[in-house]
């Protein structure tokens, strides 16, 4: 799951970097508001998390653009600001939720998995496909209520295509899903995450669709 | 020390004005009671002559029978007058005739006024005599009894004065009562000011010319109050603020520590959490620097100081630092420019300029720091050959918590110091154009302007 840290202080942008990597996401890490627009309008993120104070460009400036673009990615608002008029303004601008500095690490994990899970429409905490569960809090996945032992880059790739279930996802998306600016990726780092995902949960689950990309389904292919 | 003695203005006022009127009337009084005695003196003098002509032109004629009526008539006159006949016969003089309960003038006395001593009072006398000097009348009247017709006058006159006095007095006290009204309305009105919240006093409401100057002085003093303790209330809360960036970044820091599965992420990390309690001790020492730079603080009131010295000094300190980060730190700074501030709050001032410079203008940078008369004033520019900070960003720098474009992490606090000094020590904070570069722009140029002592006078 990649997401956008946009944080100008150096010593708490490496923090929130490493932190958020530990907790399975791909964090990329801006440091002023008009990188972090550059950004937002060429690529795709998972959510955004957006401080206030930055420099160049407000983080609710930021924000503003944002949602005047239709663009429905999850924001996590970090402030230091705790007035209830500047809440309720970056909630008003299209914030979806707001954390206080200093907070806990687990508590931006949960949220931002909680964001995620709202942008696509889903009430319940663990996705499902078939037999295959999978828990994003957690990082756990069963098979017919046996645990399944997944790398962090497997797990975030089942991640993405339950999430998108019965949907088309072309390569590119998932890349772009899956890794920073910072990892190297490998031509066919891909096909062989599908393939171990494939030995490990049974080969129906993941399609190919040629020339597309991959999408998973419980419905068995159309013949 | 005694506490001033406490007066009503309005008693004050009171007896002023009811006394001042009192002593001009008195004057008054006295000046007509003069006048009046001198026209009485004039009438009865006057009158004097009349009667003794008279007398004589009765006596001379022999009309004895007139002269009962005559008597009648001056009995009735609010100042008596007594008189007597003489008759000279062969060379002999005769005392002919005296008005009734007259004992008789003393013989002799020339013609005309004159004055006599007579039965131990003072009396005025008129003699007059025929052409043939057969007969002579002498009239007079007794001082006294002139006098009490003066006095009289006088009474009359005084006497009402004396009873308008205490209605004036009344009426005075009155007056000013009603007028000392908005004073202690205004007075009632600070009274129910409230501390926590002060707010200006309604100007809706007319005031006196005199008072008006009171209320609008107690506003503005109200209005630079306010700004004051609003400004300490957004200080501390700015402050606060402040301090929950580096406590979010060393508790995430902490976190990952605890959580890294590397040896490297958890030695980063830590690394991390010190150089992050590093950061907020700079940032409490910077925010009690700024408490400390306080009038309230200031001891003695600065005495004019070469600020060669000191300028020396702390570059000598900051030296190492230059050194370490491969930067020139030139001092040219030559005695006879004499500043009036206190030595350690320029010594803070100094470090937090060189250490801005240390700090933004890189590695490799060139710093000079100089001590320049510019006309009346003193000059003391910190310049740097780093990057600089846009034009439309240098105004900025110096409010509180306000970082340049830079990498370095700084606490936004340096240049509000300085400014801060420099405000409370007549001189001026100006950021302008510092040191050329190669590439042809210039880095930061910090000046502190110290106007000469005979502007600050």
């Amino acid at each position: 799951m990649r997401i956008l840290l946009v944080e100008d202080d150096r010593m708490l942008g490496d923090g929130l970097q490493a932190g958020l990597t530990q907790a399975g996401y791909a964090v990329d890490w801006l440091r002023d508001g008009e990188a972090a627009v550059a950004a937002l309008s060429t690529e795709s993120f998972a959510a955004v998390v957006l401080d206030l104070g930055l420099p160049r460009r407000d983080g609710l400036s930021v924000l503003q653009w944002l949602r005047g673009r239709h663009d429905t990615t999850p924001v996590l608002i970090l402030t230091a600001r705790d007035q209830l008029e500047d809440k309720v303004r970056g909630l008003d601008l299209g914030a979806d939720d707001y954390v206080l500095k200093p907070f806990d690490l687990d508590e931006i994990a949960a949220r931002l998995r909680a964001l995620v899970r709202r942008a696509h429409g889903r009430p319940e905490p663990l996705l499902s496909l078939g037999e295959i569960e999978l828990n994003p809090a957690s990082r756990s996945v069963t098979r017919a209520g046996q645990a399944v032992d997944l790398t962090p880059r497997e797990f975030d790739l089942l991640h993405l295509l339950l999430e998108n279930a019965e949907r088309v996802l072309t390569r590119r998306t998932l890349e772009e899903q899956l890794y920073t600016w910072n990892d190297a990726v490998d031509s066919n780092a891909l096909e062989v995450h599908i393939h171990h995902l494939r030995k490990k949960l049974g080969n129906d689950l993941i399609r190919t669709v040629r020339g597309v990309g991959y999408l998973a389904s419980a419905n068995p292919p159309p013949a | 020390m005694n506490p001033p003695l406490a007066y009503s203005l309005r008693r004050r006022l009171a007896w002023l004005l009811t006394g001042s009127v009192a002593a001009i009337w008195l004057l008054s009084a006295l000046v007509v009671y003069q006048r009046a005695h001198d026209e009485a003196d004039k009438l009865l003098d006057a009158q004097l002559t009349q009667v003794a002509d008279t007398l004589l032109v009765i006596v001379a004629g022999g009309e004895v029978e007139h002269f009962v009526e005559e008597l009648h008539e001056h009995r009735r006159n609010p100042v008596p007058i007594a008189f007597e006949v003489w008759h000279t016969e062969d060379g002999e003089a005769r005392r002919l005739l005296t008005s009734p309960g007259h004992a008789g003038f003393e013989a002799g006395g020339s013609a005309g006024f004159s004055e006599s001593l007579h039965q131990g009072e003072h009396w005025r006398l008129y003699a007059v005599q025929d052409d043939d000097a057969e007969y002579r009348v002498v009239v007079g009247q007794a001082h006294a009894a002139r006098e009490g017709l003066a006095r009289e006058i006088g009474v009359s006159l005084l006497a009402p004065a004396a009873l308008a006095l205490p209605l004036m007095a009344l009426a005075v006290w009155w007056g000013v009562g009603r007028s000392l009204r908005p004073v202690n309305a205004l007075a009632r009105e600070v009274g129910t000011l409230d501390a926590q919240a002060l707010a200006p006093l309604g100007e809706s409401t007319a005031l006196p010319n005199e008072i008006a100057p009171l209320r609008g002085a107690l506003n503005a003093l109200i209005r630079r109050v306010t700004e004051a303790f609003e400004n300490e209330r957004r200080f501390t809360a700015d402050a606060a603020h402040e301090l929950r960036t580096p406590l979010a970044a060393l508790k995430v820091q902490a976190q990952v520590a605890l959580r890294a599965q590397s040896s490297d992420h958890q030695q980063h990390a830590l690394t991390q959490v010190i150089a992050g309690v590093d950061r907020m001790a700079h940032l409490v020492e910077q925010l009690l620097t700024l408490a400390r730079v306080d009038p309230a603080n200031q001891g003695n009131a600065p005495q004019p100081l070469e600020p060669a010295g000191i300028i020396a000094e702390v570059c000598a300190d900051m030296q190492p630092q230059a050194r370490r980060q491969a930067q020139s730190l030139v001092v040219d700074a030559a005695p006879g420019c004499p500043v009036t501030v206190t030595a350690a709050w320029l010594q803070i001032a100094l470090r937090n300029l060189l250490d801005n410079a240390l700090r933004y203008a890189g590695e490799g940078a060139r710093i000079e720091v100089q001590l320049a008369r510019s006309g009346d004033d003193c000059v003391i520019t910190v310049a740097d050959d780093g990057p600089g900070v846009a034009p439309a960003l240098r105004s900025q720098l110096s409010a509180r918590f306000v970082r340049g474009e830079v990498e370095e992490d700084g606490c936004g606090l340096g240049l509000s110091i300085v400014a801060r000094i420099a405000a409370l020590s007549h001189a001026r904070l100006e950021l302008g154009d510092g040191l050329p570069r190669a590439d042809g722009g210039h880095g930061l140029a910090a000046t502190l302007r110290f106007s000469s002592a005979r502007d600050q006078a």
